[in-house]
């Protein structure tokens, strides 16, 4: 392995890049979209939603006092009116007709007895299932129908409380181990970084490697007494370093646009996407060997990108997959890699506590790179 | 020394028999055209001399090395069939990626790039992207990157093939000048009335070497007027004996 024929490799892709607006642009572009546009879909609270109130209830008396109280009035007062828009109705039919067609996500229904049943169980009397809280709601839309549950519960509790009654449940979120005043997005940025890095490299590299193989010129550095192992190096260590760029840009985005907290070592962040960079290096010069042109290497692009999508935990965790799926994601690197970024930039934690990651990336690493080598060996000098 | 000692060399792509048990010795400081139709082979022997495919069996050396190491390719210098540059690149840094990779110092560098690219009368468009060029000019570009680092061999694949009359005048006469240097050319070429200006042709058909020596020894031995002429007599004598 000679150092100055490696380093000529890497500095040619630079080079190169001067000219190339197509692989800047996706170079730069790519994570800058997707961040946007996850950041957009994902990193608003849901807002809006619409819902119809029929209110049955009839109120009740406080013992020991002359006046009539509504406990679903104040209910109602203290749900959050940022996230659900209410309108009211009398009639269940019609209000769950509007779910249907789609105006409303929900119908709440607070029962006739609604008032009197709280202020009995607040005294310690059974109290009648039938007659709480209903809410019917679209459960096409999870996502929409738990934030509805969720807001009125919230507002149930609020009320309760604030009427003095004891809460018979109470669970405290407010002192979170990790991840203080996270959001949905925050858990996505370190997995959009470890696929974009990976998506990339692997897309670029299998693109610019058949290239140099169908051009003559792959020929042409052997030729010239560079060896395939300084090639495969020297894309290596180019690629490495737009990995790093790519890291840094998305973390740029992510705390400049997104206002997301980046609690860890970004120099931790980096190393990972570099040895992340070198496994897709290696992964997309092995693709290459089996592919004769540009557009016979098109047809890897779903196998690149539907296992790291799906099984690398970059958008949903490993835990939520079933059972005798959860083997084949530890046999993908995109897996490591944002694992070991969701700790590091979530979560703060240091080389010591990622040591396992980071000597998974490693072994990923070193065992593409030989494979890499060795098919283009055999497939430079057929 | 020879430049090239090649014996009983074989190389099969599955049942085609690309090169078929060839010899050869080609002397230091000759241009030598290796003549012969599409499919004789001609490339795949310059292949196995610039150590880019493994031949089945036989030897060859190259400057007296046996071409299984790779210590004779910083002294060789090869311009492929194609043109096998970057096109996404200048001239210029096609040109430093090559004079890098020989480990060509920065004032070696700057001298060989003015001294290439006068040559073929390109100095203007020296940072101009390769696509930018046509194919002739890339064609040019091609053959100096191959001689940036002075090579004591070069190894030419049909360099003259889709260049304009002009334009071969302009490289007949660098081969030459490169001989006087002391330079061995080795060219493969498959216009016959071309490798007249060679000082040795090997003529190839099917894999093997049927005929070599001087244009005029070739030509007096067939009594043909031209090697067009010679090259079908030498085969049907060889179909018929
Ligand atoms: N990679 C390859 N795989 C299979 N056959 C090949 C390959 N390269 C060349 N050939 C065959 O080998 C023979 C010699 O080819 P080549 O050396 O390119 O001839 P030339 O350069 O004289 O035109 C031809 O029949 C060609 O079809
Ligand atoms: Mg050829």
């Amino acid at each position: 392995m000679n150092m100055r024929r490696t380093l000529m490799i890497s500095k040619k892709l630079f080079w190169s890049l001067k000219h190339d607006r197509r692989s800047v642009a996706l170079i730069i572009i790519a994570p800058i979209m997707s961040m946007l546009i996850f950041g957009l879909a994902f990193s608003g609270d849901v807002e809006n939603v619409n819902v119809i109130i029929v209110n049955y209830d009839q109120g009740g008396n406080v013992p020991g006092m002359n006046t009539t109280i509504s406990l679903s009035e104040r209910v109602i007062d203290n749900i959050d009116e940022d996230t659900l828009v209410l309108s009211y109705g009398d009639d269940i039919d019609e209000a769950v007709k509007k779910v249907e067609d789609g105006s409303a996500n929900s119908v709440i229904i607070f029962p006739e007895n609604f008032t009197r049943n709280l202020l009995s169980f607040a005294q310690g009397s059974p109290v009648d299932e039938a007659e709480t809280i209903e809410i019917r709601s679209d459960q096409s839309q999870v996502t929409l129908s738990q934030e509805v549950m969720a807001t009125v519960l919230e507002a149930l509790i609020e009320t309760t409380e604030s009427s003095g009654f004891s809460n018979p449940l109470k669970i405290d979120t407010s002192d979170p181990i990790y991840g203080e005043g996270a959001e949905f997005l925050d858990m996505f940025v370190p997995g959009i970084m470890g696929f974009i890095v990976f998506l990339l490299t692997t897309i670029l590299t299998l693109i610019s490697f058949v290239g140099e193989k169908t051009g003559g010129t792959l020929h042409r550095l052997l030729a010239s007494s560079v060896t395939e192992g300084e090639i495969v190096v020297g894309y290596a260590i180019s690629f490495s370093i737009i990995g790093m760029a790519q890291v840094g840009i998305l973390m740029g985005i992510a705390i400049l646009v997104f206002d997301i907290m980046v609690v860890g070592n970004p120099l931790l962040a980096f190393l990972i996407a570099s040895i992340l960079a070198v496994v897709s290096v290696s992964l997309g010069i092995l693709l290459s060997s089996l592919a004769k042109r540009e557009s016979q290497a098109i047809q890897f692009y779903p196998l690149i990108v539907l296992p790291g999508f799906l099984l690398s935990g970059v958008f949903w965790p490993i835990e939520a997959m079933p059972l005798w799926l959860r083997p084949v994601s530890y046999f993908i690197p995109v897996t490591y890699a944002v694992n070991g970024l969701r700790a590091v930039l979530l979560r703060g934690w240091g080389v010591l506590d990622i040591w396992f990651e980071l000597m998974m990336l490693i072994i990923f690493a070193i065992v593409f790179l030989l494979l890499a080598i060795l098919s283009l060996r055999r497939t430079s000098k057929a | 020394m020879n430049a090239i000692e090649i014996r009983g060399l074989k190389k099969y792509y599955g049942k085609v028999k690309a090169v078929d048990g060839l010899d050869l010795t080609v002397p230091t400081g000759v241009v030598f055209g290796l003549l012969g139709p599409n499919g004789s082979g001609k490339t795949t022997l310059i292949k196995v001399l610039c150590h880019l495919l493994k031949p089945d069996s036989g030897v060859a050396e190259v400057l007296g090395i046996p071409v299984k190491g790779r210590s004779y390719l910083p002294r060789i210098g090869y311009m492929p069939q194609e043109i096998a540059l970057y096109e996404d690149m200048t001239v210029h840094d096609n040109l430093k990626l090559f004079a890098g990779i020989y480990g060509l110092d920065r004032v070696t560098f700057k001298r060989r790039e003015k001294e290439v690219l006068t040559t073929i009368d390109l100095l203007e468009r020296k940072d101009f992207p390769l696509s930018d060029l046509s194919g002739g000019q890339k064609h040019r570009i091609s053959l100096a990157v191959s001689m940036i680092h002075e090579p004591e061999i070069l190894f030419l694949d049909e360099p003259t093939v889709g260049v304009d009359p002009l334009l071969r005048a302009v490289f007949w006469k660098n081969f030459h000048d490169l001989k006087k240097k002391g330079v061995t050319i080795i060219m493969s070429t498959h216009y016959m009335d071309e490798a007249r200006n060679c000082d040795i042709i090997g003529m190839m058909r099917a894999g093997k070497l049927i005929d070599e020596g001087s244009p005029d020894e070739i030509l007096k031995r067939t009594g043909k007027d031209n090697l067009e002429d010679a090259f079908l007599d030498i085969v049907k004598r060889g179909a018929s004996s």
